[in-house]
């Protein structure tokens, strides 16, 4: 395998990683955060 | 170490409180001038002088003590909790200039909690034009407290209201009202019962049992009975009210002194217009046909040179990048999936420009009180309105929003149909897809036909909402109303700081939130897109070119042969499956797979689509996305994919469906419960399918 697919590769199962982590994982509530918006969209 | 002040903001709705918290901490809060924007505590710090730090709890507007709703409650839950981690060690009450009668009632009272209270008396710049002179040192002996005069809008006085923070040891503690005027004999007995507690306090505990159910009075005074009637509670509760205004009544009359011949005018001429029960429909009705035009045709110059300059990017990548997967991923997936998202910047800051106008200027409060009749006649009660204006941002904040409404029920079904209401993340679908199947034709002379058919589909979400609602009230079978008391904030020359401020905060929004997604999403496609198992997949180009070399063109032949690995691949086997579930609506495959991406933000859906049709051809050619779009050609039939009844039939389906996974989620945690966000979510999407199914089949 080529260093092209592995970069490749590593950002598909970041990518998954990411929006499992998102769905499917309840994001703790930060401290005095201060931000507005819900971010949902 | 640094001296750790926490400091609660506590006043009335709109008296600009979170425009203090913003001066005071420097973030960027969403601001509005209209009631109802804060609904839970938020937080943020402030450097004060003295190298002390302040911790700034934002609180919901409450009226008064008495508390009714949710929100309100928050106030009263975290004053009377001396061990709450955010108990303040000191309060500013946020009051306004022109209702300082009104908003002393609140104070008063947080007064007698015996907490050190300073008294800001905001927007202070409209008293030479409202003729309002106040004695401030008189004001500060007769309500035994410190006077911080400021000005959130233009940041003055905010220093001195941070010195007076700073100094809130030297506030004295003497209440205003002794608890026991309000019937001696009941007060008498409290205090001989419990000498150590604070008189106040027990009777705001045992007004919140009995206002919410709760059981601290049990807790706290075991079996000694202290209950009354609900009715002589009331009762108390007014005769309380009726003494804190003559005490503030008596104290403003020499403190304050209102010149009113400038009071009264512009004002009221223009609410007299613009609430109108005809002219003020209209006027609205003109401002929304004036933003979706101006959405369309001042955004389509920018919109145009991004969609350019990504197919551009993309074909650039491919061609100077080394060949390989990564140089496929960057030019198939990410590049075009970004761009799906980046080109409706534009359009999402219009949007927010013109919302933050109206905000800013007091309007929104008009359309409040217009909305509200409406609502009426279909069963909500005037506190819905709010979340459903709210919602053309948002549903998540808009579900929130509702909780200022004390009736459970009313607040379900305000929960319930509150993602009818055109959010920001429709816009991009919207706008694609009217570019795509409604001509740029002008009518009227003035009136471009696509930014009407925009306007129809916002009006058409405000429909479905109220009807919905009307449905489910005759379900819910909702007898009991809660009254709406809407305030009419004074009208206000927008700032330019806090409508750009705005409008930077919500497109940065869309961009990081939904980007985050979008480009997560872009990679997953483009592996799904461009691997697959089988012969099928790997033999792609053999099969292709023995099969259809004498059919199709050399010049065509890449693209067939893209087009042939698609179909075969991971996501075309994927989108091959649902497709008999969505063909009668009209829709291919692709379009079921960008459905079903879109779940989880419903902007993904143009993104997604980018990328499966940057997959599906040879990307040797500088299509924009709308271009791919609109030369998708369905091969069994020959005519194009986005045609007029696949258009309209995609557009209800994203007015009606419950394509975000982010208001389920809200919705369960409002309700506390599954059953509500899963009635949502079949009921919403079983009613898009069926009305983009009649809609389909009458127009093909």
């Amino acid at each position: 395998m080529d260093i092209q697919s592995i970069i490749a590769y590593i950002l598909v199962a970041a990518a998954a990683a990411f929006l499992v982590k998102k769905f499917f994982f309840k994001k703790k509530k930060k401290k005095g955060c201060g931000e507005g918006d819900c971010g949902c969209h | 170490m640094a001296e750790h002040l926490k400091i609660a903001l506590i006043g009335n709705p709109n008296t600009g409180k979170t425009s203090v918290f913003n001066q005071l901490t420097g973030l960027n809060q969403q601001v509005g001038n209209y009631p109802g924007i804060t609904v839970e505590r938020k937080t943020g710090s402030c450097k004060l002088p003295g190298n002390i730090k302040g911790d700034i709890i934002d609180l919901p507007g409450t009226y008064s003590l008495n508390a009714s709703s949710i929100d309100e409650n928050v106030v009263i839950e975290l004053l009377l909790n001396k061990t709450d981690k955010d108990y303040p060690d000191v309060v500013v009450v946020v009051t306004d200039v022109e209702n300082l009668k009104r908003n002393l009632l609140l104070f008063t009272q947080i007064k007698d909690l015996e907490i050190p209270t300073i008294l800001a008396i905001n927007m202070s710049d409209r008293m030479e034009k409202k003729g309002i002179t106040l004695d401030i040192p008189y004001l500060e002996s007769q309500l035994n407290t410190k006077i911080g005069l400021i000005s959130s809008r233009k940041g003055s006085g905010i220093d001195r209201l941070k010195g007076l923070i700073v100094n809130y040891k030297e506030l004295s503690t003497e209440p205003c009202l002794h608890a026991s005027s309000i019937e001696p004999e009941y007060f008498d007995r409290l205090r001989k019962a419990f000498p150590n507690e604070l008189l106040y306090k027990l009777w705001l505990l045992i007004t919140q049992d009995a206002n919410f159910g709760l059981s601290h009075t049990n807790e706290l005074m075991g079996t000694a009975s202290f209950t009354k009637t609900r009715s002589d509670l009331k009762r108390l509760q007014q005769k309380e009210t009726i003494k804190r205004y003559q005490f503030i009544n008596d104290v403003l009359k020499t403190g304050q002194a209102i010149d009113t011949s400038k009071a009264k005018g512009l004002r009221a001429k223009l609410d007299r217009v613009l609430t109108h029960k005809v002219f003020g429909y209209l006027i609205f009705v003109g401002i929304l046909m004036l933003i979706f035009q101006s959405i369309f045709s001042w955004s389509s110059i920018p919109m145009d040179l991004i969609d350019e300059g990504f197919a551009w990017l993309s074909v650039y990548t491919q061609e100077n990048m080394a060949p390989g997967k990564l140089t496929d991923l960057i030019a198939q997936g990410i590049v075009p999936g970004i761009g799906g998202v980046v080109i409706f910047i534009p359009q999402i800051a219009f949007l927010f420009l013109f919302i933050s106008l109206l905000e800013e200027s007091g309007y929104m409060s008009r359309v409040v009180f217009l909305m509200d009749r409406i609502m009426k006649r279909f069963g909500l009660s005037g506190k819905s309105v709010v979340p459903l204006i709210s919602g053309t941002a948002c549903a998540i904040p808009a579900i929130m929003a509702a909780r200022n409404i004390e009736n459970w029920r009313e607040r379900l079904i305000t929960i319930l149909v509150t993602p009818f209401t055109t959010c920001s993340a429709r816009l991009p679908v919207y706008t694609i897809l009217i570019s795509l199947i409604i001509p740029e034709k002008t009518v009227g002379g003035i009136f471009n036909l696509q930014g009407i058919t925009l306007m129809a589909l916002y009006l058409l979400g405000f429909l479905g909402a109220i009807v919905s609602a009307w449905i489910l009230n005759k379900i819910l079978d909702n007898k009991h109303k809660s009254f709406f008391v809407a305030e009419m904030p004074n009208y206000k020359l927008p700032l330019i700081k806090n409508v750009g401020l705005n409008v930077l905060e919500k497109t940065k929004a869309f961009i990081y939130g939904a980007g985050k997604i979008i480009l997560a999403l872009s990679i997953i496609i483009w592996f799904l897109g461009s691997h697959g198992p089988g012969e099928n997949f790997e033999n792609a180009e053999s099969i292709v070119r023995g099969q259809q070399e004498k059919i199709i063109p050399e010049e065509h032949m890449e693209d067939a042969i893209a087009s042939y690995q698609l179909e075969n691949s991971y996501i075309g086997i994927m989108g091959k499956a649902i497709e008999p579930v969505i063909r009668p609506l009209g829709y291919d495959w692709k379009i079921g797979i960008a459905i079903v991406s879109s779940f989880a933000a419903r902007e993904v859906f143009v993104g997604t689509l980018a990328t499966i049709y940057n997959i599906g051809s040879s990307g040797e050619n500088e299509a924009t996305i709308k271009q791919r779009m609109e030369a998708e050609v369905d091969p069994a039939s020959g005519e194009k994919v986005f045609n007029f009844a696949t258009g309209i039939s995609l557009l209800l389906f994203y007015a009606f469906a419950m394509q975000c996974i982010s208001t389920l989620a809200i919705t369960k945690k409002e309700t506390n419960s599954w059953k509500w966000p899963l009635i949502q979510l079949f009921g919403m999407s079983t009613f898009a399918y069926l009305v983009s199914l009649i809609a389909y089949q009458l127009l093909k």
